[in-house]
């Protein structure tokens, strides 16, 4: 058996320890690559920085589950401190089952009272609505009655005086949404985005970000942050590096790994195809 | 002092990723403890909401009792698909959610998702002053957008003919590169998700420090089970 043969029967174990190698390596060593800042990158900082303004109401919305976590988890935490250097509302919300959760583990990285924030006045949150899109539009129609409780305390939204004047999506001047996929932006567009015109930014994983480019171009999306690199660059210019930068060496090894074995898989597969 | 939470963690995450090796125990242990523990998760979330309404509105007058009881029955049909002779009556509550949902997308689709894309493809300038790659860009937008929608008309004689070959073509490519670039960000999510899980593995702060103890010890521990176990069953099986 010749040495292309071989790789082309190659065990998948050898590749997946491969794999590994080429993850936990940078990871124990870090090899400082330089990271550019990218235009989505400056574009999410200028549009927290810029276009939220202090006494915005900012729906914050935690879309995904544990899974989707070492993606998103970076950019989120990243944005709540940015958002939090602000003076502005926040209302923490989520449509998928998880969110309540993914959020309790962002409260152990970031604590509101840091910033000054006091819970009921300047940030609340509502916890899981189950009820997907239909819950998304019967959020925008009317907040008080699809969250009769916060997740916090148990007590009426009418009790907390930042809930006093937010009662439809009207109210909400922004969106801030990470997501792994349904429901997610097509949703928030078609319940937010198009009756009421809020203006969003999204916040997403690589897989979904071919699907959000159209929205991005349409100016339906103010800005995107498209996965874990792009988090990375926008902790630089937030100046706290975080989980992001400190994968980022990893992410560039993995990727040039994926690119030799598809480059050697292709050697392998024509050169035995023309010996047969 | 010893965080068993952490342990527990790093033993989840080691014998969900022992699928590499092989189908084993460790996994089979994992995937199921997972399974009931996000079902159980997602019950609770569901319950605490339907409490909460019920204390935040449906209980404040006898009228608003009744509509939630209504509400709760048509909720219990879907146990209906559990049963052979009450299967139909799953069928009510699966028309109400359909309806729904499809109702409440349909509303805004057309704008969202239709009109505004329209819009957007026709405002796209061919030509940006002062900006080469815009420029660029914005002309590909305009070739590539409209071949693609062409290539999927399948009707008609001018089907076939020689113009629409080319526009053909340059849709091909342009759904190539389409699905080039949806798998590099792929690969990117991929490797980020087990990025994300080797930082926790290996304790990279704020992840606990602990966490690498465990790992270097649960995963010998588990690589040596299921190797020694595959030598043992070598050992045993004669060679032909």
């Amino acid at each position: 058996m010749s040495i292309l043969d071989k790789i082309n029967n190659l065990d998948r174990r050898w590749i997946y320890l491969l794999a590994w190698v080429f993850v936990l390596f940078p990871l124990l060593n870090p090899l400082g690559l330089p990271i550019p800042i990218s235009q989505d990158a400056r574009t999410w900082y200028d549009y927290v920085e810029n276009e939220i303004n202090d006494g915005d109401v900012v729906l914050f919305t935690p879309m995904y589950g544990v899974s989707g976590m070492p993606e998103l988890f970076p950019m989120t935490v990243a944005t709540m401190k940015h958002l939090m250097t602000k003076d502005v509302q926040i209302i923490v919300v989520s449509f998928w089952t998880e969110g309540p959760l993914v959020f309790n583990t962002l409260l152990t990285q970031v604590d509101p009272t840091d910033y000054g924030y006091v819970y009921g006045e300047d940030w609340i949150r509502l916890g899981y609505v189950p009820g997907s899109e239909t819950a998304m539009g019967s959020f925008g129609a009317n907040i008080h009655n699809t969250v009769t409780a916060d997740y916090v305390e148990g007590r009426s939204l009418s009790s907390f005086p930042i809930m006093e004047n937010v009662r439809t999506g009207e109210d909400i001047d922004v969106i801030v949404s990470f997501e792994t996929g349904t429901p997610g932006t097509s949703e928030w567009m078609r319940q937010f985005n198009a009756p009421f015109g809020t203006p969003q930014i999204t916040g997403c994983i690589g897989v979904s970000v071919s699907g959000m480019i159209p929205y991005l171009q349409s100016g339906q999306l103010q800005a995107l942050m498209p996965g874990l690199t792009v988090s990375a660059e926008y902790e630089i210019l937030l100046d706290k590096p975080g989980l992001a930068v400190a994968g980022v060496d990893a992410v560039s090894t993995s990727h040039v790994y994926v690119t030799l074995l598809v480059i050697l898989g292709n050697i392998a597969y024509f050169m035995t195809k023309e010996e047969d | 002092m010893v965080d068993i939470t952490i342990w527990v963690g790093v033993f989840f995450t080691l014998a969900i990723y022992s699928i590499l090796y092989r189908e084993n125990p460790w996994f089979r242990i994992a995937e199921s403890c997972y399974l009931g523990v996000a079902v159980g998760y997602a019950v609770g979330q569901d319950l605490k909401y339907i409490r909460d309404q019920w204390g935040g509105q449906w209980s404040s007058s006898g009228g608003m009792m009744l509509l939630f009881a209504i509400v709760m029955i048509i909720g219990l049909l879907w146990y209906g698909r559990f049963n052979k002779n009450l299967f139909y009556l799953y069928r009510w509550p699966l028309a109400i959610v359909v309806g729904t949902g499809i109702g409440a997308a349909l509303r805004t689709v057309i704008f969202s998702q239709f009109l505004a894309q329209i819009t957007s493809q026709a405002n796209t300038p061919f030509f940006v002053a002062g900006d080469m790659m815009a420029t660029i860009n914005n002309i590909l937008v305009q070739i590539m957008v409209p071949s693609v929608l062409l290539y999927f008309w399948f009707t008609g004689e001018i089907r076939e003919s020689a113009p629409m070959k080319v526009v053909e073509k340059i849709a091909r490519y342009t759904m190539m590169a389409g699905f080039g670039s949806a798998y590099g960000y792929t690969v990117l999510t991929r490797y980020s998700l087990f990025i994300g899980r080797s930082q926790f593995l290996l304790g990279i702060p704020p992840n606990p420090a602990d966490a690498r103890t465990a790992f270097y010890v649960i995963a010998f521990i588990m690589l040596a089970t299921m190797i020694g176990y595959d030598m043992f069953m070598k050992k045993e099986t004669p060679e032909e």
